[in-house]
């Protein structure tokens, strides 16, 4: 869990010195073909999202009734339509724009929360039981199940997704921060910020927070996948993105409508799904191995 | 043992408060009042206000939560405003199902995981090892309900081999095993990944301990080295992994139940949720974590009693 600590390390012991710097971490990655393809497809991925509007070639919600439920490869719809003629390459574009936001927004909610959380626990010896159990606590209850209790208080939509989805992760990062910062803590450095009259919050910051950040973000990585999977079963279910809202989970909900008739409209949902988080944990994987060789299975 | 039993009791006691408290303030803040929809329609102000005192709603909100909680001891979780029937009576019929759908799907699931791990273990860096490894990060990128409608567009439509909406009855039927085939495929199809990997990572654990090493060095037979020294040692951590991917297998077993509108606990907590029907999603989900509760704690136990290091811990 301390990936930066040898370097941390040998930089505190000759402040003189040039810290030694490791060969790039994205050069590690892209040695590795499986790695450097699942980076590729994530960068992609990002792309096509954010780019959804320029690349979409009509309005999401552009209906044409005469084409419904058209299969793959109709002249000017190469993947289709949906069930109401909506073109399915601006769905799926829009699709993956609104789930790939409802994951990033989890992660990075629940993970500063949670990294707070795991800094404060580490950090404050008085609170830290107090803060961890509250977290076992968190940790006991299933993603799921937030899912439904804040769908049923605040209503079904994209924020009550984002708000148990963070939930669900505050206790997993709080760990893992936790158990880095530790172990960062007892370094000699830190004495000797210390020493030098540093304050908390700036000892914090600028030095234990800084050396915890490989753990932080391969679990980040991790994470997304799993959130994304989660979001788009939270939006399947219909406790999520409302139609007419283009979001990949409640698309295959929709699609599940004509599974009969135009399956396309259901499985290309699912696929795009599937790609997104299969690059993911292939990513983070090979991110874990980069960073923290130590920690390979 | 029994002192680490009752602690755990102990602990597991704010947390059990913590939900309750937690559905009580769900129903807090819902816009519907309960009087009002209780007294129906027609009601005047004056039976409102009866209904009122009698349910207690006129009381501090400290006292409301102790009435709440004496009703819950009686197994009173209210009446869904939906259709009036008691919401006990909606769960009891409804967690029998799900029960069944989950242990139906670890049936097969458990111990698949569980073979492919431990082959990809023992052959570790084979070209098989590498093919589970990656059939299992695969898998383990698949929604559930890409695999559900999967299996009902294929199995169901195209091949019409077996039903895939609702449950056929008792599982010794022939209708009643049709019926909750797809559904078990669907949802232990999502759980073999993770026990393999947790398998995989656990036996390779233990085919490098030192009592593995004496096993073969006096001569034992390669099967009974892994089968009785290392799978057996290696159960341990995945009995308790298993245990505590049950949230996940809850998570599953919700969807599964909606796409193959399987009568389950999740199928009726989520139509509860999507109609409004305050009563009865309180009901749910406070009935789901109590249970989630549970599980854990027996988890726990069980991995204590399980190994012996553990004892005294």
């Amino acid at each position: 869990m301390s990936g930066a600590n040898p370097v941390a390390a040998a930089a505190a012991s000759s402040a003189t010195a040039v810290p030694p710097r490791r060969p790039g971490v994205l050069k590690r990655l892209l040695r590795e073909p499986i790695a450097a393809l699942a980076l590729a497809v994530v960068v992609l991925l990002v792309l096509a999202a954010v780019l959804a509007p320029v690349l979409a070639p009509t309005d999401p919600f552009d209906n044409d009734l005469a084409s419904a439920m058209a299969v793959p490869g109709t002249p000017g719809l190469l993947l289709g339509a949906d069930g109401q003629g909506r073109d399915m390459i601006t769905r799926l574009l829009y699709g993956l724009r609104a789930t790939l936001l409802i994951g990033a927004a989890s992660v990075l909610l629940g993970g500063i929360v949670g990294g707070a959380a795991g800094f404060i626990a580490a950090y404050y010896k008085r609170v830290d039981g107090l803060l961890m159990r509250l977290m076992d606590v968190l940790l006991s209850f299933p993603a799921i199940l937030f899912g439904l209790a804040i769908a049923a208080i605040f209503g079904p939509g994209i924020p009550a997704v984002i708000l148990a989805l963070s939930i669900a992760t505050v206790p997993l990062m709080a760990r893992i921060v936790r158990s880095a910062a530790l172990v960062v803590m007892r370094q000699d450095y830190i004495e000797a910020a210390r020493a030098t009259g540093m304050g908390d919050g700036r000892l914090i910051f600028r030095h234990v927070a800084p050396n915890c950040l490989s753990p932080m973000f391969v679990f980040a990585t991790l994470r997304f996948g799993q959130v994304i999977l989660l979001g788009s079963a939270l939006s399947f279910l219909g406790l999520g993105a409302q139609p007419p809202v283009a979001e990949l989970g409640s698309m295959a909900a929709e699609g599940r409508g004509f599974l009969f008739f135009a399956p396309h409209v259901a499985v290309l949902p699912c696929v795009v799904i599937f790609i997104v988080v299969l690059a993911f944990n292939l990513l983070g994987d090979a991110l874990r191995d980069a960073l923290d060789p130590r920690l390979r299975v | 043992m029994l002192r680490h039993v009752l602690q755990r009791l102990l602990t597991t006691v704010p947390v059990m408060l913590g939900v309750l408290l937690i559905g009580f303030l769900l129903m807090q803040v819902v816009p519907t009042d309960p009087a009002i929809v209780r007294a129906g329609p027609t009601a005047t102000a004056d039976v409102i206000a009866a209904i009122r005192t009698e349910l207690g709603l006129d009381q501090p909100l400290y006292v409301q939560f102790g009435i709440y909680l004496w009703r819950l001891l009686q197994g009173d979780l209210g009446v869904s405003i939906i259709n009036n029937v008691p919401v006990t009576q909606e769960l009891g019929a409804t967690i029998g199902p799900t029960l069944e759908l989950m242990f139906a799907s670890l049936f097969w699931a458990i111990p698949l995981g569980i073979g492919l791990g431990t082959v990809a273990a023992y052959f570790r860096g084979s070209v098989l090892d590498r093919a589970i490894t990656a059939l299992s990060v695969a898998g383990g990128s698949v929604p559930v309900f890409f695999l559900g409608l999967m299996l009902i567009w294929l199995v169901g439509f195209q091949w019409q081999l077996l039903p895939f909406t609702g449950r056929g009855g008792p599982l010794w039927t022939a209708d009643g095993w049709k019926a909750i085939a797809l559904p078990a495929l669907t949802l232990g199809g999502v759980f073999v990944a993770p026990v393999a990997r947790m398998t995989r990572t656990a036996v390779l654990e233990v085919l490098g301990a030192e009592h593995v090493r004496t096993a073969r060095a006096k001569g034992l037979a390669e099967r009974s080295v892994v089968l009785h020294h290392a799978l057996r040692n290696a159960l341990i951590p995945v009995i308790t992994l298993i245990g505590l991917q049950i949230g996940f297998l809850l998570g599953g077993a919700v969807v599964t139940e909606t796409v193959f509108s399987w009568p389950g606990v999740g199928r009726l907590a989520v139509g509860a949720i999507l109609s409004a029907d305050f009563p009865m999603a309180q009901g749910t989900i406070i009935v789901l974590s109590l249970g989630f509760i549970m599980v854990n704690l027996v988890v726990d136990v069980l991995y204590v009693a399980l190994d012996p290091r553990m004892r005294g811990a």
